[in-house]
């Protein structure tokens, strides 16, 4: 995504590295800069640090060697404009739905109206305005996942962080929230950084995606996804969708196929 | 007829066992003097009323005052346990000790340094329940899940915002399960302080037990007993009825199918 070069990138990492403490390099030399409004997916085998450049963005760790900006401050400082979106739902249990969406408004100190007034509304956009005196346990996984990013938007953060929100929901459900966020993210416009392991649902949301690859961490690969939004379900069945997804696809075997060969050689 | 079941056999074994009881009486297996007839440890009750009464104020409010205070101080121990690693491993291990010291070892102690009655007897209670709790809170507190932390942070959350919208309540399960096992020990607490550190002139109803005993009237004790277990069990259930408030609503151990 090229822009003007007078307007900055949102977030931008020059030879990031990260190592935990005397372990090995998690992430080696990471170079991206982003632009506001883009949506990043983040993809490759299990160890590339694809989770830790979420953690890095939001500060939640620091990095270990480079400059990391995220819209021209340190991560730590950067912290009121992002959200993030775990894994899991990450709700608490004893609170309703709609208390659950204010828990980030709440810890800002939005007053009590103001913080029920966003809530309902986040909750409405979600689709989950039949039930906002719920507690967690009585949703299905699709709806916790839906109350964590209402939580996320509430904020209207600059940036969402997510770390494999969907992985643990079943296909339909997974296409469907694919839908419903980027019709969320064309009136709420934010920028996204997306941890996933399916390739069709980086190719689906995305307007670059980053394959990584493992032993430590590098980029392996950018590439970008042409299709206009907004993106209906349509999308999936074109054929130049699906040659996107073989070619990512192929890109993520050739780094998994190198990693395999690498620990076969560390073992012989 | 499965749910019917779940009361049914334990109303018929209730049954069979006194049953038992009356013909192992009428069939002079045991004497009367060594095991009375129930009618009689009931009618015992009314008929001793006046000693049972005073003797059970004592008795339940040591357990109440005991309990209550190992509640209280329990958790603010276990606050204080939780609120830095070095803090917990510099101190638990004496509270480990306190709880590993017989309590029969302590009691002489107490009936020394603060002399015998109500005040003792509460205090033994305390020590008795507060371990449960100080153990169960301490766990609770210590275990919030990481996102649910991270998610905080990200908030940029202050230490008390943590501590009072998320850690606390978090740990409120583990607590109430503390406070839950306090409950069904203190009324014991209470009974045995009282049986070795009654007061002669206001005893509970573990002085009473030795009053009895050295009687010999061991319908007065089956009835002494009874009124026991009642104690306990009114007792156990008010705890009950306090998780069940407290946690039905959100947690995981009141599964409600029609949710």
């Amino acid at each position: 995504m090229s822009s003007s070069p007078s307007i900055p990138p949102i977030v931008s990492f020059d030879g990031v590295s990260k190592q935990y403490g005397d372990g090995p390099l998690i992430l080696d030399d990471i170079e991206m800069s982003v632009n506001k409004g883009e949506f990043i997916s983040l993809i490759g085998p299990s160890g590339c640090g694809k989770s830790t450049i979420l953690k890095l963005i939001s500060g939640l760790a620091p990095i270990t060697k480079g400059t990391l900006t995220v819209d021209g401050m340190t991560p730590e400082n950067a912290r009121e404009e992002m959200a993030f979106v775990f894994q899991e739902p990450t709700l608490l249990p004893w609170k309703t739905v709609e208390k659950n969406v204010e828990t980030l408004l709440k810890l800002r100190g939005v007053s009590k109206d103001r913080r029920a007034g966003i809530a309902s509304q986040m909750i409405n956009l979600v689709g989950l305005d039949h039930a906002p005196k719920h507690f967690p346990r009585q949703l299905s996984g699709g709806m916790r996942m839906r109350v964590s990013i209402a939580r996320a938007l509430s904020v209207s953060p600059k940036i969402i962080l997510m770390d494999e929100p969907f992985g643990a929901l079943d296909e339909m459900t997974r296409d469907r929230l694919n839908e419903d966020l980027l019709e969320i993210r064309a009136r709420e416009e934010f920028t996204a950084f997306f941890v996933t392991h399916s390739v069709a649902e980086a190719v689906f949301l995305s307007t670059r995606i980053v394959v990584l690859s493992a032993n430590p961490g590098r980029i392996h690969e950018i590439i970008e996804v042409p299709f206009q939004y907004p993106r209906t379900e349509a999308l999936r069945d074109r054929h130049d969708f699906h040659d996107l997804v073989i070619k990512v696809s192929q890109s993520l075997r050739s780094v998994e196929e190198s990693a395999h060969a690498a620990r076969k050689a560390a073992v012989a | 007829m499965k749910k019917q079941l779940n009361w049914l056999i334990p109303v018929i074994l209730g049954v069979l066992f006194v049953g038992l009881w009356y013909l192992s009486l009428s069939a002079g297996w045991v004497s009367p003097y060594l095991l009375p007839k129930p009618e009689a440890v009931l009618q015992e009750i009314p008929n001793e009323w006046d000693r049972f009464s005073n003797a059970i104020q004592q008795t339940a409010y040591a357990s109440i005052v005991g309990f209550l205070a190992a509640t209280g101080g329990g958790f603010v121990i276990a606050l204080i346990l939780a609120s830095n690693r070095y803090v917990k491993s510099a101190l638990y291990p004496y509270v480990l000790i306190l709880q590993m010291t017989p309590i029969i070892v302590i009691i002489p102690l107490i009936s020394i340094w603060i002399g015998n009655g109500i005040g003792s007897i509460t205090l033994i209670t305390f020590l008795i329940g507060f371990f449960p709790v100080v153990a169960n809170t301490t766990a609770g507190l210590t275990s919030t899940d990481k996102n649910l932390l991270n998610l905080f942070k990200m908030g940029n959350a202050s230490k008390a915002q943590e501590l009072f919208a998320l850690r606390i309540p978090y740990a409120m399960p583990h607590f109430l399960t503390g406070m839950k096992i306090a409950g069904t020990l203190s009324p014991i607490g209470a009974l045995t302080g009282d049986f070795l550190l009654g007061d002669s002139v206001n005893g509970g109803l573990g002085y009473l037990l030795i009053v009895f005993r050295q009687a010999a009237d061991t319908t007065a004790v089956f009835s002494l007993g009874l009124i026991t277990c009642l104690l306990g069990f009114v007792f156990v259930a008010s705890v009950n009825l306090i998780h069940y408030f407290a946690l039905h609503q959100w947690h995981d151990s009141y599964n409600n199918k029609d949710a």
